[in-house]
């Protein structure tokens, strides 16, 4: 067991070496040394997938490693995150060798021999190298066609494939970094905050709080010792996004409204601060009495029109959240000194408003079904 | 092998000229060209790199100077990248440009250049930007999200075509047509792509609201094309929508079965069921209206090959797996049984149709009885649809071919006078061009047979000559005459189900089989039986084993 510990370790600094000039000094014995390590690895993770104890100690090493190189602060993932990657570490291996243009011509000469060796009887056992990498060439290039000449962004961004795929892989990261370290996730987090453009990330933190809960997938399920759920991640996102206001405030003000209202209500813990923020944003506004509407103070104050689309989209959601809202509004203009005529309290007018609001649809569409309470 | 390198370098001109007018198949015509010419540039990819790997570096460029011009220009050509093996073969091809040891600048450059064409087919498809930071930030590498990514993109599109086909008037969420033959076009040579069948699915499944069909006639071919080759396993719901949609993809599987049939050993039913299952033929005919296309090539084919045996027993092994997959789909019938059968009278198609699994033994002549009245009414009612005339009902009868099977066998087999009735049925079976006197004539005759037969029974001296002359066989008659086949028939039954018979089987068949054609015969009424009783769960140890030993006999003598 120590000596495959070790083999391991060695192939996680070669992988991190292999994109590093060092390979300048590589010849074509150290490439054909390193492809047989993965190779190796590659049949470890076939023998032991079903393999718990064994697989959790690799699991555990690789980890380690992770953790003693401070990549969930720093942000940085190593080549090998968990068991799985060690299926395709050959792969991997691969393709940082063929990007890296330190590689000597005679080391390089070799590599493409030893992957590319032409036609030949394919290998029943295991897909070789070369059909891994061609059939990776043909999704990428599938992805490509479908991407220019059929796929169209979905006004639902829960529903865009890449948004959703963003979604999925920010899941599963996070589960594996709270794997290795209660507090990883945060902290991976917030390091991915400071290097991530943010209007994409937190828009994918919105996709990934509303992806259903995973039903294990057949090939993992011959895996035992991973239940893979998001429900893990969502929660390390629930977590970080309450314990971190200005990102909250910036994810609140980013995203679409309905979409806020989806992820408020799949995730209760989140909607008091919702609530709390928007209540902060409308105590900001003042009537202003000559033009008879709420306006802001500064320009970065949320217009009257948001912030009535905001309540509208919440009062549409199912029960409990829709109560929860309008109790707050009522508690609010209690507060103000529970007044019935326009202009005095802004929760009074945003009252008034959603019910004609709900006055009107109801008769536009003959029947209201969300806000016949309001 | 001169030659091959004439064909080649005459290629080589012909695919350079190709890739420069598609570019990067950015446009519908190049799209379109490049789609239909895919496997046949793979080809040539194949011949390129067979000759490639024969020289080494230098020779390479020396006798085709502009080669990376031509396979840079595939490697960016995305339709081609994407298709069956071409990205492999273009990587060996671009590893025989690479040289060991580069001499000079020049070598290293070209070197250089060919590597980044590599790295291009493997890794450098950029995608947006968002998204590359994103998972790069995340630590992923494509190799680890592109799967998730096309599986991805392949639902949401396969889900945003069943929309748009529930919800066809909604025009706020209706994908134009023009959207959808693009995306069928991307298809073609994603077909083969197991990742991309939800979405193939959803494209022949959704049909749209156009009036003409928007999907493109490459990519049925294609799908088409894969399915025959088993590269693609669709729905069979899927294939009904292809073949519906796409005539000639029907037909051309119809040929495809001729084809498979033709050039596998003759009579054998349960090859030909299986070839016939294999192909989704039957299941698919489940729709009246691929059962009536299949059944009007089996019509075409019948008639092309003047009733050769081997097309009726194609007909009936068809018909038997179309009546199983109707059973197996619905209990109840969708469709009335004159949409599948349009020229007949109901109550006849019905009473073919009955499983004689499901009639008790003691009643099936009564079964056959009632079949031949129908028929008769059929075939001799001159007042309506007679322009199609007796043929229509034969065509029917056959498709059910079994009956006539049973029928000469329950007439051996049962002690009391032959029902005129049934006699009927045999001589329309077998003679159905015959005339009204013709067919008595038959009757008669078959009706002496059946009588001298009987009387050899109970005959304790029994000779293989005997059973000749008592059929009236090896005279100057014509041995392909209807009523002589009939009686060779009756002959042989005779020998797997008297107890006498068995012993002189072997004799009387070597007198009979005096033709190669008349031996083929026999084999197929051997297999053809062997074949009934087993569906028919029929036991008889003794006449079977007899019926297999037979049939491995003349076997190896043709």
């Amino acid at each position: 067991m120590e000596s495959l510990l070790q083999h391991l370790d060695r192939f996680s600094e070669l992988l991190a070496v292999s994109r590093t000039t060092h390979v300048s000094t590589w010849d074509p014995a150290t490439v054909r040394r390193a492809l047989q390590w993965a190779r190796y690895l590659r049949h470890i993770h076939q023998r032991f997938g079903r393999h718990g104890r064994i697989r959790m100690a690799l699991e555990r090493r690789l980890h380690n490693h992770w953790r003693q190189e401070g990549g969930f602060g720093r942000g940085l993932v190593p080549g090998l995150a968990n068991f799985q990657a060690l299926g395709r570490c050959d792969v991997l291996l691969t393709l940082r060798l063929l990007e890296n243009r330190a590689l000597g011509d005679a080391a390089r000469h070799h590599l493409l021999q030893q992957l590319f060796p032409g036609p030949g009887v394919p290998d029943a056992d295991e897909e070789t190298l070369q059909e891994s990498l061609a059939s990776l060439a043909r999704r990428r290039s599938a992805v490509h066609l479908l991407r220019f000449n059929g796929y169209r962004e979905n006004p639902n961004l829960q529903e865009d494939s890449l948004m959703k795929t963003q979604a999925e892989l920010l899941l599963e990261r996070l589960q594996e970094v709270g794997k290795a370290e209660a507090e990883g996730p945060t902290r991976f987090l917030s390091s991915l905050w400071e290097r991530l453009p943010k209007n994409n990330f937190l828009k994918v933190i919105a996709v990934a709080l509303l992806q259903p809960p995973l039903s294990p997938r057949p090939q993992e399920e011959l895996e035992p010792g991973i239940h893979k759920t998001h429900g893990e991640g969502s929660q390390a996102l629930v977590h970080w996004l309450l314990g971190n206001s200005e990102v909250f405030a910036a994810f609140c003000r980013a995203l679409p409204v309905g979409l806020l209202t989806l992820v408020t209500s799949r995730h209760p813990a989140l909607s008091p601060v919702y609530l709390g923020l928007l209540t902060d944003w409308g105590q900001r506004l003042h009537y202003d009495l000559q033009k008879g509407i709420w306006v802001g103070t500064e320009p970065q104050d949320v217009p009257w029109e948001e912030l009535h689309d905001r309540f509208l989209s919440l009062c549409q959601a199912p029960s409990p959240l829709k109560d929860e809202v309008l109790t707050s509004l009522e508690t609010c203009k209690a507060q103000d000194g529970d007044f019935e005529v326009p202009g005095l309290s802004i929760w009074t007018d945003l009252l008034l408003a959603l019910r004609s609001g709900a006055f009107r649809k109801k008769q536009i569409l003959g029947f209201s079904p969300d806000l016949s309470s309001v | 092998m001169a030659q091959d390198s004439v064909d080649l370098s005459c290629d080589y001109q012909f695919w350079m000229q190709k890739l420069s007018v598609w570019d990067q198949a950015s446009t519908l015509e190049t799209q379109q060209d490049t789609c239909l010419h895919l496997a046949q540039f793979q080809e040539f990819l194949r011949k390129m790199y067979e000759a490639l790997k024969e020289m080494d570096s230098n020779t390479v460029i020396e006798r085709f100077p502009t080669i990376g011009q031509l396979l840079a220009k595939a490697c960016w050509n995305p339709f081609i990248l994407a298709y069956d093996e071409s990205q492999k073969i273009l990587i060996w091809c671009l590893c025989c440009l690479i040289n060991k040891e580069p001499q000079n600048s020049g070598q290293s450059k070209l070197n250089y250049w060919i590597q980044g064409l590599l790295s291009h087919i493997l890794s450098a498809l950029r995608f947006d930007k968002e998204v590359a930071l994103f998972t790069q930030g995340l630590g992923y590498a494509p190799i680890d999200y592109y799967p998730g990514l096309l599986k991805n993109m392949v639902l949401s599109l396969a889900s945003e075509l069943r929309e748009n086909h529930l919800n066809g008037f909604n025009t706020q969420r209706r994908m134009a047509p023009e959207r959808v033959a693009s995306l069928s076009r991307v298809c073609v040579p994603l077909i083969t792509l197991p990742d991309v069948d939800p979405l193939v699915e959803a494209l022949l499944i959704c049909h749209g609201h156009e009036p003409q069909e928007i999907l493109q006639q490459e990519f049925f071919e294609a799908v088409n094309e894969a399915i025959l080759l088993k590269k693609i396993s669709l729905p069979v719901s899927a294939v009904v929508c292809l073949w519906l949609r796409h005539l000639p993809s029907l037909e051309k599987t119809m040929l495809h079965l001729f084809e498979k049939l033709i050039s596998s050993e003759r009579n054998c039913l349960r090859r030909i069921e299986c070839f016939i299952k294999d192909s989704l033929l039957s299941q698919a005919a489940c729709h009246p209206a691929i059962f009536r296309v299949v059944d009007e090539i089996f019509r075409c084919a019948l008639l092309e090959t003047d009733g050769a045996p081997e097309v009726i027993a194609t007909i009936q092994v068809f018909t038997q797996c179309f009546v199983e997959a109707l059973e197996k789909e619905n209990k109840q019938l969708q469709f009335t049984l004159k949409t599948y059968f349009p020229y007949t009278s109901p109550s006849l198609a019905t009473v073919l149709l009955q499983d004689p699994q499901g009639i008790p033994q003691g009643q099936w002549l009564q079964t056959l009885k009632h079949i031949s009245e129908l028929l008769r009414k059929a075939v001799e009612d001159q007042t309506h649809g007679s322009c199609r005339g007796p043929f229509e009902s034969w065509f029917l009868f056959i498709h059910f071919g079994g009956w006539a099977e049973m029928a000469a066998e329950q007439l051996l087999m049962s002690a009391a006078e032959p029902p005129t009735a049934v006699l009927w049925l045999l001589a329309f079976y077998y003679g159905p061009c015959d005339g009204r006197q013709q067919r008595t004539q038959t009757m008669v005759q078959v009706k002496a047979v059946l009588g001298h037969l009987r009387a050899m029974c109970r005959s304790t001296t029994l000779s293989a000559k005997d059973l000749q002359t008592a059929a009236g066989q090896g005279t100057d008659t014509d041995p392909r005459a209807p009523a002589q086949q009939l009686i060779r028939h009756l002959l042989l039954n005779f020998l797997l189900w008297a107890p006498r018979g068995h012993m002189i089987a072997r004799d009387a068949i070597t007198l009979m089989a005096h033709t190669a054609e008349i031996t083929h015969e026999i084999i197929g009424f051997l297999d053809q039986t062997l074949y009934r009783w087993d569906r028919l769960g029929i036991e008889s140890p003794r006449s079977g084993k007899l019926a297999r030993e037979l049939l491995k006999e003349l076997q190896t003598q043709v």
